[in-house]
């Protein structure tokens, strides 16, 4: 589904990621671990398409086709869906406004009419329901005077009205207690299917405990250092990043 | 009016800015007969940040729809107060003047 080879990318002339290899087949879900500074989020954000951020080499598939050439609307048309690690306010927008016009906006790339306003209210029930979300939040503005852990809940909201092939999640699970976490967790776990893959960018160990991961990857000065199964997250809530570094930089 | 005793006023200006090339300028007058009265005056100015734009985009939404449904988010609280003819009209109105806004 997601081939990335020997990718590099730079901002303001400082380099980011420097040649990073991963593959991601559809039914994995893979994590991906690492220190501040490591460069998770900008890999979220290249693969999403966000410009500010400049490839100076090599190449990400999706789907066989050049991911890098097609704008962010085209790859989100296509089932790639970013969780936000801070998700961005809309003001005045409502949620039913704006998840319609995004749902509509995927039907007709897939060929299919636009939901009729009874049939979209009623996949929102339903999505909501999954999601475990109080009904206030979406009659509110687009994330506005949310908070924290109601932003990242309204994320797995989307992605479950989105239904995305590919979901990569920004830190979803940062700043969430126990029951957000869980919910975050299930919402993941509810996507889950043959066709579909999810990368999750994690700092703890803990989400894991509700999502199992095929792989865990560590992500150490813009380059996967270190891969493995569960059982190295484990390893790395015990004992820090620390011996990750000095193994990497030995 | 100089009749109207604790007559009380607020006027608010908000400014939405789109693309680099622009700015806003508003020059409030408020006269008043009667000392008594109470006018206020307040203005604000904001932008479309790109990470909205973004945003928007990464749900599947392009950008000239983007800023559209940006606008009219901005503009609703206002529009909804006009008669439903007025609205109507204003909503078309920002639609036409939105097209090719971005290039």
């Amino acid at each position: 589904m997601l081939k990335i080879k020997d990718l590099r990318v730079e901002i303001e002339d400082q380099e980011i990621i420097k040649g990073l290899n991963l593959e991601v087949k559809a039914g994995e879900v893979h994590a991906i671990m690492g220190p501040n500074g490591s460069g998770k989020s900008t890999l979220a954000a290249v693969l999403a398409g966000r410009d500010m951020f400049r490839v100076t080499g090599g190449k990400v598939l999706y789907n066989g086709e050049d991911l890098l050439e097609k704008s962010p609307e085209q790859r989100a048309k296509e089932g790639l869906f970013l969780g936000f690690q801070y998700p961005i306010e809309i003001p005045g927008v409502s949620m039913v406004n704006f998840l319609k016009t995004a749902v509509n906006e995927l039907r007709k790339h897939r060929g299919q009419k636009p939901l009729s306003a009874s049939d979209f209210l009623k996949m929102m029930r339903e999505k909501k329901e999954l999601v475990e979300i109080h009904s206030s939040l979406t009659n509110r503005s687009v994330n506005e005077g949310f908070s924290g852990g109601e932003k990242k809940k309204n994320e797995i909201f989307q992605m479950a009205m989105l239904e995305p092939r590919l979901a990569i999640l920004d830190e979803t699970d940062s700043g969430l207690d126990i029951d957000a976490l869980r919910i975050v967790a299930n919402g993941v776990n509810q996507l889950k299917s043959k066709e579909t893959a999810s990368i999750v960018i994690t700092h703890y160990q803990r989400l894991l405990d509700y999502i199992i991961p095929d792989f865990v990857h560590v992500l150490y000065d813009g380059r996967l250092v270190k891969s493995g199964g569960k059982d190295l997250a484990l390893l790395l809530e015990e004992k820090g990043y620390e011996w990750i570094k000095e193994e990497a930089e030995s | 009016m100089r009749g109207a005793e604790n007559a009380r006023n607020f006027s608010q200006c908000d400014s939405l800015l789109l693309g680099d090339k622009c700015g806003a300028h508003t020059f409030p007058y408020i006269e008043t007969d009667n000392s008594s009265a109470i006018v206020e005056h307040e203005a604000t100015t904001s932008k479309i940040g790109e990470d909205q734009i973004f945003y928007c985009n990464q749900r599947g939404i392009a950008t000239e729809d983007a800023i559209g449904l940006i606008v009219n988010g901005y503009a609703k609280e206002v529009l909804n107060k006009l008669p439903m003819e007025f609205a109507v009209e204003a909503q078309k109105l920002l639609q036409i003047t939105l097209e090719g806004s971005v290039g």
